[in-house]
């Protein structure tokens, strides 16, 4: 029995084949995903999706959204998704430096949160191409 | 001699093009056995208030050249623009299963969630006081009527809301909204956006991001948004929906709280039939509700969850009307550069008859010199 995983965000299906099992992370904490897991919904953190495939590891950075886990099908809704191994690991630590100037430079409540979402991403990013290495 | 005179006439550039019409005027003269009326008719012509057709022979030809060139260009931007309607067409398409997907959460979330009393802030009703309209432009021009539209429908809706003793802010994105909105000092801009190429999430986040902050601080009561949906190859429509308050099902609403919801969507495809470019359509069967679906336990509160829905469904929103507002561009570029190029073909045909009755003309005149020197010397 395998799971069906599918990734999607509003641009395109980002992955849609079967796994033997996810790691999630969520608003609550890391989730492990196995076979016949209980259904569940579930909010989904800026963090990193970690993929078992073909007895592989492979991790894919999401931008937050929701995870519906039925009989055997996640559905995984992100408003982005990108594979680790399609991240370029210098462009992601630049843009994680300019996030942390922003951040140093932000004024006012709404610039202040505006500045660590895109803190947060550009963190997210760097670990999912670092965690492949 | 009058044929040295011609010859040299003929070789030496005429500067004004009166001069030509004269000097030709004064040759025919000599000749009374001619009838000149057929000549003199379109020398007539020259100083009319029409400076199209009748210029010099030299003036004709690079205006056919010209026309020529331009013709060239507006049918390569019609074609661009025909390639790039049907990869927006796609990615419309590809954006379709996360937006299913997330109306039918939403509403099976709903359902399990009525018994429970929960606020979300994206859905909160408050009695408006300001009101934000997020504008979509183009970011080009030479597409027709279709950024006019647009703000013109913009301009209504602020009379409208200023009658109603409403305040109003615009966010406006695409360089031709800002443009124009530069121009308007009297209206109030929040924020102006560069859109991007080719409208991607990423942009969409930014807008939903701006909106977002607006409302939950409640600087604005509520967000519309004008745009124009594509309705075929040759027509589109400005529409304006509120995009916040949401509702909780999660339909579309328009402004005065009508559910417009696309339950029936179309597909369009471009296609070549014979050589020409036709549109056909296929006609998408509603949401298919699941009646079943497994009871789902939420991990967190179910407040958590919606908190989380509601920007996702805020952004695939947001991100469909670029989507459209793209392909109606591409589609009035389309139409307005075909248009340009069947004036730029009747033109060059109108250009080349005078080209070509001047020329004709010309050869005659010089005919009849060389006849009449001829005849003058025997």
């Amino acid at each position: 029995m395998t799971l069906n995983l599918c990734v999607l965000t509003p641009n395109r299906i980002v992955w849609d084949s079967e796994v033997k099992e996810i790691i999630l992370s969520t608003n609550s904490g890391q989730i492990g995903v196995l076979p016949n897991h209980a259904p569940i919904a579930t909010a989904v953190d800026i963090g990193i999706l970690r993929i078992r495939f073909n007895d592989q590891w492979l991790t894919m950075a999401l931008m937050g959204g929701f995870a519906r886990i039925g009989n055997n099908e996640i559905t995984v809704l992100v408003n982005d998704a990108e594979k680790g191994s399609d991240i370029d690991p210098q462009e992601a630590q630049q843009t994680l430096e300019i996030a942390q100037a922003n951040l140093r430079k932000a004024e006012g409540k709404r610039q202040i949160i505006e500045a660590n979402l895109a803190l947060r991403r550009a963190r997210t990013r760097v670990e999912a191409v670092n965690a492949i290495s | 001699m009058s044929t040295s005179n011609l010859s040299t006439r003929v070789i030496s550039k005429p500067s004004i093009h009166e001069s030509v019409s004269l000097s030709f005027r004064s040759q025919l003269n000599p000749f009374p056995v001619l009838d000149p009326t057929p000549f003199s008719r379109t020398n007539v012509y020259q100083p009319s208030t029409l400076p199209s057709i009748q210029n010099g022979i030299r003036e004709l030809r690079e205006r056919i050249e010209t026309v020529k060139n331009t013709k060239k260009v507006t049918e390569a931007m019609k074609l661009v623009a025909a390639a790039k309607v049907r990869r927006a067409q796609e990615a419309v398409i590809n954006g379709r299963p996360f937006a299913e997907t997330l109306v039918e959460v939403l509403y099976s979330i709903n359902e399990q969630c009525q018994l429970e009393d929960v606020e979300i802030p994206l859905t909160a009703i408050r009695p408006v006081k300001k009101v934000a309209l997020v504008t979509i432009t183009g970011d080009r021009g030479l597409c027709g009527g279709f950024n006019n539209a647009v703000l013109k429908k913009v301009e209504t809706r602020i009379e409208e809301l200023k009658n109603l003793g409403l305040d109003y802010t615009v966010i406006s994105v695409g360089k031709k909204g800002n443009a124009y909105f530069r121009r308007r000092p009297s209206v109030n801009v929040d924020t102006t956006i560069e859109r991007e190429y080719f409208p991607t999430s990423k942009e969409a986040q930014v807008i939903a991001d701006n909106v977002f902050s607006l409302f939950v601080s409640e600087e604005i009561d509520k967000v519309e948004l004008v745009y124009t949906k594509f309705v075929s190859l040759i027509k589109s429509d400005p529409v304006i929906h509120t995009l916040l308050p949401l509702s909780a099902k999660g339909e579309v609403r328009d402004v005065s709280g009508k559910s417009v919801d696309a339950s029936e969507d179309e597909f369009f495809r471009l296609t070549t039939r014979e050589g020409k470019l036709t549109l056909e359509r296929d006609r998408v069967t509603g949401l298919k509700r699941t009646e079943f679906s497994p009871n789902y336990q939420f991990e967190q509160h179910p407040a958590q969850i919606l908190d989380a829905l509601m920007p996702l469904y805020l952004n695939s929103q947001i991100l469909r009307a670029l989507q459209e507002s793209y392909a109606s561009e591409l589609a009035a570029r389309m139409n307005a550069m075909s248009n340009a190029t069947d004036n730029a073909v009747e033109l060059k045909k109108n250009l080349s008859i005078a080209y070509n009755r001047e020329r004709q003309a010309k050869i005659t005149g010089e005919i009849l010199e060389i006849i009449a020197g001829a005849e003058a010397l025997m």
